[in-house]
């Protein structure tokens, strides 16, 4: 067995996720990704080298996807209606809904730009997406006879999940992004003490000593207060659904504990719209949410109302949630462009923005930007960067480890250089292989898998007769032939062996010469022979036929005079396999020669 | 280079030698790369590095770091490569010996950096973008950079291997190219010395005990032949042909796939086209000794070539019909079909074998099928398919897998237990009868066909994806049906066919799985689309339950059935209350029913999809006059207009004014008035009061306000698609001349307006943001101010701003250089996130 992983796109944590792995086997791509940072064929993993074993259909065995981000399933549709790929994908039920959302505000952005071809259309998503099997927690799904999948808990957003994945004894968990504390709208993720072959976990926080959760969430807070009191307005871009709402329960609790008035809108139809998934999939919030969801639901917020285009205008205090997340066109830069100007105003980043977008200039310190038609757009508003996003971190990981008790543990998404720490640390606490393949790297685990066999009643009984009573404590070894067909193993006797395989037996006897010295007769010898036999194997059948030869048991015995020497006699003693043991002790014993005397 | 590049280069050169720095996301220094690709690619002159001394004192910097990080060290290399792709630059380069220094003995190759496979990668892909001239290849030759390479052929990371393959292509290429034109023979010594050394490497991996070595250069093989097709190959092929055989027929190999690609970038080489006897010879034999999995690729390659042996694409048609054939033969009393294949040229045991295994039955099938499909998508093949007995074939497999067929021979038995319920090949099998749909002569199967399909259809068993294909199977053969002549006993099976059709289609609207009811839908539209003129089609759906279970599914909780559902709703209505002879007609209820409940959809759907799906069914009506008299479709665009102005979704908005452009077209050709410019022009008195009409209509109608401030929507194509229109109307009431000489605007309180507006629209089709409060006096609905406003604005101008940049995503170099200066001047390292 060999479960080899290998990346087709980059690690880095806006990468292109994708990963391969061959179990048994099976081969299983997780993940899907794209690369936000490009507009050409770079976005997408280059298949091209999974393509090389043939045709895609043919060469995978299922798709699976660990949760909505784009970095994990963005080239989901290009993946399956334009490369071809026409084989069974895997994600949880929120997964399967809100994919579609996010693929469509990416495609958007795309095709915003002239000239883009080569990327999937409305249409395609919708077709990828019906031929996505939605899976449940912990619910077994059978891929085909021998590979299985099952979800686990991963917190990091709504229907983020673990997937192990299981070929008879051998199996692999891989974790996609995940989170291990619980937060205000999401559980921590959890999974059983399944000892997988090899764990395939994120470290995107491997290194991060993050501040506490608690200090950011105060630290955001206060930024807001102060600009809201002040009288500025407060732009918050983000993407449809994710952590935005992890952030709206947190303004939404904050306004009602401190009475504030000032409105807070979001892109409208968003709210709706994750209000809709957060209500069907309450189940995959925490606890917190679900229980106190009868009395009142936690996403029906107060104090957020729909945002309209004309409220930008407005005069006085407000909190804005548009979309898109990296400032780059629609609604978001719209509001920028107008709050830009004023410093009683605040932009809080919540997430990365690839280069080339309005919002990675804010954050890399620019506050000149050209805008189109060499407008110059100076920004004196405020420019912040939280991070919200919730990833495990080294500490987090390491219980993960501990929870599942790997056999071997493989990191992916971090940089190597600074990723040797845990690995180090993971290898010391667990003694345990840790493995960091570079993009492109194919790792090989080799397991000792044991492999289960099914044998025939019949055997079983006949053989259980045979011997001592069986016991549980003491191995008991048992004879049969091993039938290897359709991969399934199958101890059989040899006779059922021969049948199901149309095949004639064949006695097999081995021979063996001895040399006595004995002048006399040869009749004489095996009279001789005869009676020493006789003699010694008290509890045998020892008989002397009327051929001359001599038999014990399915042994035979025949003597025969040397060629050149008449004072010698060669016996010949042939025995078949069942009585091996018989026959090697007879050769042994008449090497030694016969006694001087007999009577 | 433009000058503020210039200017911005030596501070970000300094910065991204400076080992202080932060490092920078790769994506800044790919697109850095793209930058200067570009600068080079058609300039081989020297200024670049002349004038930029900073290129070279960055890569001068990078090189005396102690410790330089893996992935500067790998710009810096590629960087190095692109700059020295020119003869002139390599020489201004290597003055300071910088690239013997990168790419020789003394540079990273021997550094710990090295076992960073960035470093590798940086490279390999230096030197390939380097070696475009002699001295660059005797650089490396000389430093012994070969070897190098060849070992990098079996590295660790898929990306580095596979960029020193087609390294190695490239040198090879290059060096027999470069050199003095001589004809090649296979001595060695005729060879140039690169292409000697690259030429024995290849021999003596292919002569190696080393399983890996084989593949690395069967793969360099593939790709060398697949890229570069001069004379010179065949000299190469010559060389290493026999040892190919050899592979094929002892079999040590495990390469066999392998195999099969090199013999088919072979044959597709136009070098090979005419060789009679040995090549084809060893092709035929590969057919032979290649297992139907290996071969599968190979023979439909061979079969898409225009030259090729007719005795070769009959055997490669033979390897890809084998399976369909032992199918047929397994499903079969004996006699009862003539098999696909003449029994004397196949050896059916392997196939047989591999058919009966539960492991490589499905999987021989599906590649099979896969194989068939494209063959029979090709517009050209040189052999003829046996079609008929290619769809007993197909629908024995159908009947396998669904269990409707167990045979009593071994065989059958074995591949029907294979076979049963497995989506995979039932997919694979659906597809191929699409496609067979389109071949004539399988008419007097389309009775047991069709019950195939239906059988499918109608089982719960069915599973989503494959009832899917099974809806388009069925749609591809209804429309064959349609295409035969029509007798009355003809047309009574046809009839038949589309009521069970129908009864099942009722069935599957109704799916609990919204997969399910989609499908349908689709599937309805798609029926309609090809079958409306048809008679019994119209009187078989008129009188089932699913026009009723459509218009029931526009309120499904699943917006894509939604969706769906008004674009079936809105095919429907083009064959009921829109079509002259249609047994509904005069149902003016329902037809205000139906138009009533779209428009609500398009006006409170909380979802894209459905309003978008609304949105182009009323364009698609429009276009064919369904919407009734002009002033009705007046009335029906202006309502239109008003509800998907404000819509959030910026396709419904991009959708409304597609309607508003066919509007107009067809109100100007209804008019008489020609839309096209130079066509011969109407007296002028009529002209003038024609086009006084037209816009008067387009006032009522609504239409510039909407496409005024869609100028300057917040997302861009919104703002093209409605400066275009306006372009095109301005030409019906202004010649084509006065377009760049916009009028001016004359001292009346219209004129004020319009003044406003053209003020507004210059600032506000580059803000993206039309004032919300108060049009300022412009009246959008007076024929005569839109008169003046069409005239005085500068509409080319508008559309030049529109397109210059089309997204917000700043791709310029200088944007570029800016960023990265300013991402390495933060003193804070900004978390990089993932959100």
């Amino acid at each position: 067995f060999t479960a080899c992983s290998s990346c087709p796109g980059a690690g880095q944590d806006v990468g292109r996720s994708c990963i391969l792995v061959s179990i048994a086997g099976k081969n299983v791509m997780l993940d899907c990704g794209m690369h936000m940072g490009y507009n050409d064929d770079r976005r997408f993993p280059d298949f091209s080298y999974i393509t090389q074993n043939g045709r895609l259909t043919d060469f995978l065995d299922c798709v699976i996807i660990s949760h909505f981000h784009l970095d994990h399933c963005g080239a989901l549709p290009y993946f399956s209606e334009m490369v071809g790929y026409d084989g069974p994908i895997y994600m949880t039920h929120p997964t399967k809904a809100i994919c579609p959302i996010l693929l469509e505000d990416y495609r958007k952005i795309t095709v915003d730009k002239k000239g883009e071809t080569n990327f999937f259309t409305s249409q395609m998503i919708k077709d990828c997406m019906k031929k996505v099997v939605a899976v449940h927690l912990h619910q077994t799904v059978q891929v085909d006879e021998e590979l299985e999948i099952k979800a686990y808990y991963a917190g990091h957003v709504l229907g983020a999940a673990m997937f192990q994945i299981k070929v008879g004894c051998e199996s692999v968990v891989y974790t996609g992004d995940y989170n291990m504390t619980p937060d205000r709208h999401l559980g921590a993720a959890w999974i059983d003490k399944c000892r997988p072959d090899l764990l395939i976990s994120e470290s995107t926080y491997a290194t991060t000593i993050r501040d506490s959760k608690r200090c950011r969430e105060r630290d955001f807070l206060k930024k807001v207060h102060e600009t809201v009191e002040r009288g500025g307005k407060v732009l918050i871009p983000v993407f449809a659904l994710g952590r935005a709402q992890e952030l709206c329960i947190l303004l939404e609790t904050f306004w009602e504990r401190m009475n504030l008035k000032a409105p807070i809108y979001f892109s409208t139809g968003l709210t709706e719209k994750a209000n809709h998934y957060y209500k069907l999939f309450i189940t995959w919030t925490n606890q917190k949410i679900r229980k106190t969801f009868v009395q009142r639901n936690m996403f029906e917020f107060k104090h957020i109302k729909a945002f309209d285009r004309a409220f930008a205008d407005n005069p006085g205090p407000m909190v804005v949630f548009a979309t898109p997340g990296m400032l780059h066109a629609g609604q978001s830069l719209q509001i920028f462009r107008k709050w830009a100007g004023n410093e009683k105003n605040m932009v809080i980043m919540p997430g990365y923005c690839v280069q080339g977008t309005v919002g990675h200039k804010i954050l890399s310190g620019q506050r000149k930007l050209e805008m189109e038609g060499r407008q110059i757009l100076e920004v004196k508003m405020q420019v912040e960067y939280m991070s919200f996003s919730a990833h495990a971190d080294a500490k987090g990981i390491m219980q993960l480890i501990r929870q599942a008790e790997p056999r071997n543990v493989l990191l992916v998404h971090g940089e190597a250089k600074k990723m040797e720490f845990l690995k180090q640390k993971i290898e010391q606490e667990f003694h345990v292989n840790c493995y960091m393949p570079a993009n492109g790297e194919t790792t090989t685990i080799f397991t000792n898998p044991c492999i289960p066999v099914d044998i025939s009643l019949g055997l079983l009984k006949r053989e259980a007769a045979i011997g001592p009573v069986p016991d549980a404590k003491k191995p008991k070894l048992m004879h049969g032939t091993l039938l290897m067909k359709d991969n399934s193993f199958r101890l059989v006797s040899p006779e059922q062996a021969l049948k199901e395989l149309g095949l004639a037996e064949h006695q097999l006897r081995f021979t063996c010469r001895v040399h006595i010295q004995d002048p006399r007769k040869e009749h004489e010898t095996v009279l001789r022979v005869y009676n020493h036999l006789k003699g010694v194997l008290k509890d045998y059948s020892v008989q002397h036929l009327p051929d001359g030869s001599i038999t014990v048991e399915s042994i035979l015995i025949q003597a025969t005079a040397h060629s050149e020497d008449q004072g010698t006699k060669v016996l010949l003693v042939s025995w078949t396999y069942q009585d091996e043991e018989l026959g090697s002790y007879l050769t042994s014993l008449l090497k030694k020669g016969l006694p001087q005397s007999t009577a | 280079m433009p000058r503020g590049c210039a200017a911005l280069l030596p501070g970000v050169c300094a910065a991204l030698a400076d080992p202080r720095q932060p490092g920078l996301d790769d994506t800044c220094l790919e697109k850095l790369l793209d930058w200067f690709r570009s600068l080079t690619w058609f300039d081989p002159t020297v200024e670049l590095v002349q004038d930029n001394p900073c290129l070279t004192e960055l890569i001068s910097s990078v090189l005396a770091l102690p410790e330089p990080s893996p992935s500067i060290l790998s710009f810096t290399l590629q960087l190095a490569g692109i700059l020295a792709s020119s003869e002139s630059r390599f020489q201004h380069l290597q003055q300071e010996k910088l690239l013997e220094r990168l790419f020789g003995q003394a540079g990273p190759r021997g550094r710990a950096v090295w076992e960073d496979a960035s470093v590798r990668s940086g490279w390999v892909k230096g030197v390939h973008s380097m070696v475009h001239h002699q001295p660059a290849l005797h650089l490396l030759c000389s430093e012994g950079g070969m070897d190098v390479i060849f070992t990098l052929q079996g590295d660790p990371s898929l990306f580095v291997a596979s960029a020193a393959s087609q390294l190695l292509v490239h040198i090879l290429t290059f060096s027999v190219e470069s050199e003095p034109s001589k004809p090649l023979g296979t001595k060695d010594c005729e060879w140039p010395a690169c292409a000697q050394m690259i030429k024995r490497h290849i021999e003596e991996s292919l002569q190696s005990s080393s399983a890996s070595r084989i593949e690395q250069s069967l793969k360099l093989l593939t790709s060398l032949f697949g890229s570069c097709y001069a004379a010179w190959t065949e000299a190469l092929w010559l060389d290493i042909a026999k040892q190919i055989e050899s592979f094929l027929m002892e079999e040590t190999v495990q390469a066999q796939h392998l195999l099969a690609n090199l013999l088919l970038n072979v044959a597709r080489s136009p070098v090979f086209c005419d060789t009679e006897g040995s090549f084809w010879a060893l092709v035929t034999s590969a057919l032979e000794h290649l297992t139907p999995v290996q071969a599968g690729p190979l023979a439909v390659g061979l079969l898409k070539l225009c030259k090729c042996p007719q005795d070769v694409r009959i055997q490669a048609l033979t390897v890809l019909l084998q399976p369909m054939d032992c199918i047929l033969r397994a499903a079969s009393q004996p006699l009862e079909y003539a098999g696909l294949l003449d029994e004397s040229v196949s050896d059916p045991v392997t196939v047989e074998s591999l058919l009966s295994s539960k492991t490589s039955c499905a999987g021989l099938l599906c590649q099979t099928l896969a194989h068939l499909e494209k063959l029979l998508s090709l517009k050209h093949l040189e052999v003829d398919l046996p079609c008929m007995s290619l769809l007993r074939s197909l629908m024995a497999i159908l009947q396998f897998c669904n269990g409707f067929l167990s045979p009593a021979s071994p065989l059958g038995s074995t591949i029907s237990r294979n076979l049963i319920n497995c989506f995979r090949v039932q997919k694979s099998a659906l597809d191929v009868l699409a496609a067979l749909s389109e071949k004539k002569g399988c008419d007097t199967l389309l009775g047991s066909l069709f019950d195939v399909l239906l059988a499918y259809l109608e089982s719960p068993n069915t599973s989503p994806t494959v009832l899917k294909k099974a809806f388009q199977a069925t749609s591809k053969w209804l429309m064959h049906l349609q295409e035969l002549s029509c007798s009355s006993s003809q047309c009574q099976r046809t009839e038949k066919i589309l009521k069970d059709v129908f009864v099942v289609l009722q069935k599957r609207l109704c799916s609990p799985c919204w997969e399910v009811r989609d499908s349908s839908l689709e599937f309805l539209t798609a029926m309609i689309k090809c079958l409306r003129d048809q008679d019994e089609f119209r009187q078989c759906l008129l009188s089932s339950e699913v026009p009723r279970l459509t218009e029931n599914l526009l309120e499904d909780p699943e917006s894509y059935v939604r969706a769906s559902a008004v674009t079936a709703v809105g095919h429907l209505a083009c064959i009921t209350y829109f079509a002259p002879e249609s047994p509904v007609l005069g149902n003016q209820d329902n037809k205000e029913n139906t138009v009533a409940k779209l428009q609500e959809i398009l006006s409170t759907d909380s979802e894209g999809f459905p309003r978008r799906a609304v949105i182009s069914i009323f364009t698609k009506w429009l276009r064919e006059g369904c919407t009734g008299q002009l002033e009705d479709t007046e009335q029906f665009v202006s309502r239109v207009i008003q509800t998907v102005e404000h819509d959030l979704d910026w396709e419904v908005r991009l959708g409304g004014l597609e309607l508003v452009e066919a509007f107009c077209s067809q109100t100007i050709c209804q008019r008489g008035l020609s839309e096209c410019p130079y066509a011969p022009a109407p007296s002028a008195a009529t002209s003038a009061s024609h086009q006084q009409d037209l816009l008067q209509g387009f006032c009522r109608a609504k239409l510039f306000g909407f496409l005024f401030r869609s100028l300057c929507d917040c997302d861009k194509p919104v703002g093209q698609r409605a400066c275009d229109i306006l372009i095109g109307l301005r030409g019906n009431f202004y010649p084509m001349s006065t377009l760049e000489n916009p009028r001016e605007i004359g001292d009346s309180p219209a004129g004020r307006g319009i003044a406003w507006l053209q003020r507004t629209l210059r600032q506000g089709s580059l803000a993206q943001n039309f004032p919300t409060g108060g049009d300022n006096g412009v009246d959008f609905q007076d024929p005569e101010s839109m008169m003046v406003a069409l005239g005085a604005i500068d509409l080319l101008e508008l559309h030049d701003e529109l397109n210059k940049s089309s997204d917000h995503v700043e791709e310029s170099p200088q944007s570029l250089l800016q960023d990265i200066l300013a991402t390495v001047g933060t003193i804070e390292d900004n978390e990089v996130d993932c959100y």
